[in-house]
């Protein structure tokens, strides 16, 4: 037997149990800092079931959450829990999770099938075990026709379904997806969003990052909001976007005569500023959007100006982040 | 406890054979595996070739004693007037009873021709061409004083394996430089190629190719997260990795040998077909190797887990290791330093093989160095031997265990302490890898 190398002192001689009654992932006041860059400054959280977006821009600090949950970094101060345990200092609560990196570096010399076998039997299966539960995964993330393809030969969003594939294939009871629609095609977003779904009503806890508003709130209403290592806001999607209705918004409309639409849109009342960006463009400032939108088809139409474009140009995450930070981004 | 231990061992087997597959898997689809194994075998089979010309190439008799030379030009060798009684240097003295013999046949005539030698004197020689025997006086004859004459004493110590060689004038004085020389060179390329070219240069170039990205390369390719994300301590995928490494490097040493041992060993000199007493030493050299090349391959693995650019390190340690590996072969065992080393060490396995194997091998080369006798008084008023050729190199890559233990239990704990060094630097590269932070 190899000494239990994961652990200080002497071997465990209890089989390691999960904590029952905790939440699935606990973070109290946990800071990482290199050197003098605080990446993750006193962050607590619990999160247990449902799906779950972590919100932030490049840099936020969401990789270096997933990062410490998966013990692949340790934190500064603070403690971190995973179904109950360090997992800095023991691996065992891995069983019981799926990760899906960030990093876009795959094997690309194995086939799909390969690849996931090869990491559940990781998970202590035997070949027969891993082969049967490899089929079903790939199966499940709508990859069963190619999955003895090479992966190199797969395009980004097929490979991005391997790696989900391979994080689910222990049957995990929480998933942790890093960014897994980043760079995909409107295909496999939808394919990756549902099986996002799914897994969400199966009753897993699903933690998902990403840096695009629209995505995260096609999945899930629960989100967290991450700056600058901080969390700025958790909670529930629509709340958060009702409070930024109060708040100047602006729209941008592509059209061929500016000049002539912009005087129509001065008639609707909630519209309280009007600017030209461009020649080919009117930006619309306004403290209530939903009201500028409803009336928008029928001024265009009364205009007689032809509009190719409508644009929100500050309905994103920049513009929460602009809102919550009190412009200090 | 049973059961216990069944299920351990069945978990155990399961990730342990998923990793090591997995890593064999990868290397045999890099072309640097192959370039790194095609490379490394030609330059071996190439020295070969240097070894088969030379296997094949006759060398060159030399008339130690000069009794081939006509002095008197009479017709008659030196040699033949002796035997016959007459005076070589006159030229109205010669043996007419006989026809000349042509000069060839008084070249090699007196060949070294011991038995084994046991420790002790040995009393051995014998005057085949008559050159002694036909002296005048018996002191001439008997000019070792050891009683008997034409004969040579050999005093043996076998504990510090030296050989004392007081020899009667004209015995075995013209040895066949063919027959030493084919042996003894044959032994020298073993032990050459075998200890430098395979032991270090291999044991050392396979893992600083092979294995000092083992976890680096995973590292700084981010591919190490998908292995970090499952229930495995780092130590053991660092050692389930080093399998891999193994199961890809020891079947290549092992096959390089053996291809290195049925040529030579049908090529080499030698009565029967096949040189059968080789193989232990080829044994020797492949079981070194392999030990050597894990160890080096945990250290270097190591290396890579520490600094992005451990390769640096490894050619540092590397030079160490050369620097070991000179001192451990040219030392002849003599020298305590290289027990500092990894190489060191695996010399000592190559120096019980061949003990255990070419028992002679020693007395070969005390019999090649000494050469017939023949020679001049230096400075210090010793004798300075003619040695045979190929006696000076095997004398240089042969060595002595010198551990003071009997020859195999030499063996036994260089590969123990071998086997210590691996585990021990398994662990200390666990130790690092454990509180690095993966990025």
């Amino acid at each position: 037997m190899i000494p239990d190398v994961s652990q200080h002192g002497s071997a465990e001689t209890t089989e390691w149990k999960p904590v029952e009654n905790t939440p699935v992932i606990m973070f109290d006041r946990v800071s990482k800092s290199y050197g003098r860059i605080n990446a993750m400054n006193s962050v607590s959280l619990g999160i247990s079931g449902g799906v779950t977006g972590i919100l932030g821009m490049n840099g936020a600090g969401k990789s270096t959450l997933f990062k410490l949950m998966m013990g692949k970094i340790k934190p500064s101060s603070g403690a971190i829990r995973l179904f109950g345990t360090d997992p800095w200092k023991n691996p065992a609560p891995y069983s019981r999770v799926g990760f899906v990196p960030e990093h876009e570096k795959m094997y690309d010399w194995m086939t799909a099938f390969d690849f996931v076998t090869t990491f559940a039997r990781l998970h202590g299966m035997t070949r027969e075990e891993a082969s049967k539960e490899a089929t079903r995964v790939l199966s499940f993330v709508s990859l069963g026709d190619v999955m003895h393809k090479r992966i190199g030969q797969f395009s980004k969003g097929m490979r991005q379904r391997v790696k989900i594939a391979h994080a689910l294939v222990n049957d995990p009871e929480l998933i942790i997806l890093d960014e897994p629609l980043q760079g995909c095609d409107p295909l496999a977003r939808t394919t990756i969003m549902n099986v996002i779904k799914e897994l969400g009503a199966m009753g897993r806890t699903v933690l998902v990052s990403s840096h695009i508003l629209h995505e995260i709130e096609r999945i899930t209403e629960q989100i967290v909001i991450l700056h600058r290592g901080r969390i700025l806001a958790l909670g529930n999607s629509h709340a958060i976007r009702e409070m930024l209705d109060q708040h100047p918004h602006k729209i941008e409309l592509e059209c061929d005569e500016p000049r002539k639409l912009a005087r129509s849109m001065l008639a609707i009342d909630e519209v309280t500023g009007i600017s030209f960006s461009s020649p080919t463009k009117l930006l619309i400032e306004t403290q209530h959007l939903g009201e500028v939108h409803k009336k928008l088809p029928s001024t265009i139409m009364e205009s007689g100006s032809t509009v190719t474009a409508i644009d929100n140009p500050d309905d994103d995450l920049q513009s929460i982040l602009m809102y919550l930070t009190g412009g200090a981004l | 406890m049973s059961s216990r231990m069944d299920t351990i061992w069945a978990k155990l087997d399961r990730k342990s054979t998923a990793i090591a597959e997995f890593t064999m898997r990868q290397y045999r689809t890099r072309i640097s595996t192959w370039v790194v194994m095609i490379a490394s075998a030609l330059a071996l089979f190439l020295m070969l070739l240097f070894y088969i010309e030379a296997m094949n190439t006759e060398i060159e008799a030399i008339d130690n004693d000069g009794d081939s030379f006509d002095t008197d030009g009479d017709g008659y060798p030196d040699g033949q007037e002796r035997l016959e009684g007459t005076n070589p240097n006159s030229a109205e003295s010669f043996p007419d009873w006989v026809e000349p013999d042509p000069p060839e046949k008084w070249i090699n005539e007196d060949d070294i021709d011991w038995e084994i030698l046991g420790d002790g004197e040995n009393y051995v020689g014998n005057d085949d061409d008559g050159d002694c025997t036909n002296l005048d006086t018996s002191s001439q004859r008997d000019s070792n004083d050891n009683g008997r004459e034409c004969d040579i004493l050999v005093t043996v110590d076998a504990l510090n394996s030296t050989i004392t060689v007081d020899a009667d004038a004209n015995v075995d004085e013209d040895p066949d430089e063919e027959k030493y020389g084919k042996e003894a060179g044959h032994r020298s390329f073993i032990l050459g190629i075998g200890k430098f070219g395979i032991v270090y240069l291999l044991g050392i170039f396979l893992p600083l190719f092979l294995a000092t990205g083992l976890i680096r390369e995973e590292m700084s390719e981010g591919t190490i997260h998908y292995m970090l994300a499952k229930p495995i301590a780092r130590g053991e995928l660092l050692l389930y990795r080093m399998l891999g490494y193994i199961g890809i490097t020891w079947p290549f040493i092992i096959s390089i040998c053996v291809l290195l041992c049925l040529i030579t060993g049908f090529t080499g000199p030698g009565d029967g077909f096949f040189r059968w007493s080789d193989i232990g030493v080829w044994m020797s050299i492949a079981w070194a190797t392999m030990l050597v090349s894990l160890v080096y391959g945990t250290i270097f693995c190591g290396f890579g887990i520490i600094w992005k650019n451990g390769v640096i390190l490894a050619i540092i340690f590397a030079a160490w290791e050369l620097g070991m590996a000179f001192v451990a072969i040219f030392s002849g065992g003599d020298s305590s330093i290289r027990y500092m080393s990894v190489i060191g060490w695996g010399m000592i396995i190559v120096d019980a093989g061949v003990a255990i194997s070419w028992p002679d091998n020693w007395q070969l080369i005390e019999i090649g160095l000494w050469g017939g006798g023949h020679g001049e008084e230096n400075w210090l008023g010793e004798m300075a031997y003619v040695a045979l050729p190929a006696a000076e190199p095997l004398a240089a890559f042969s060595g002595s265990p010198n551990l003071g233990v009997s020859n195999w239990l030499s063996f036994l704990i260089s590969t123990l302490v071998l086997v210590f060094q691996g585990a021990m630097f398994w662990f200390i590269g666990q130790s690092i890898f454990k509180g690095k932070e993966v990025d």
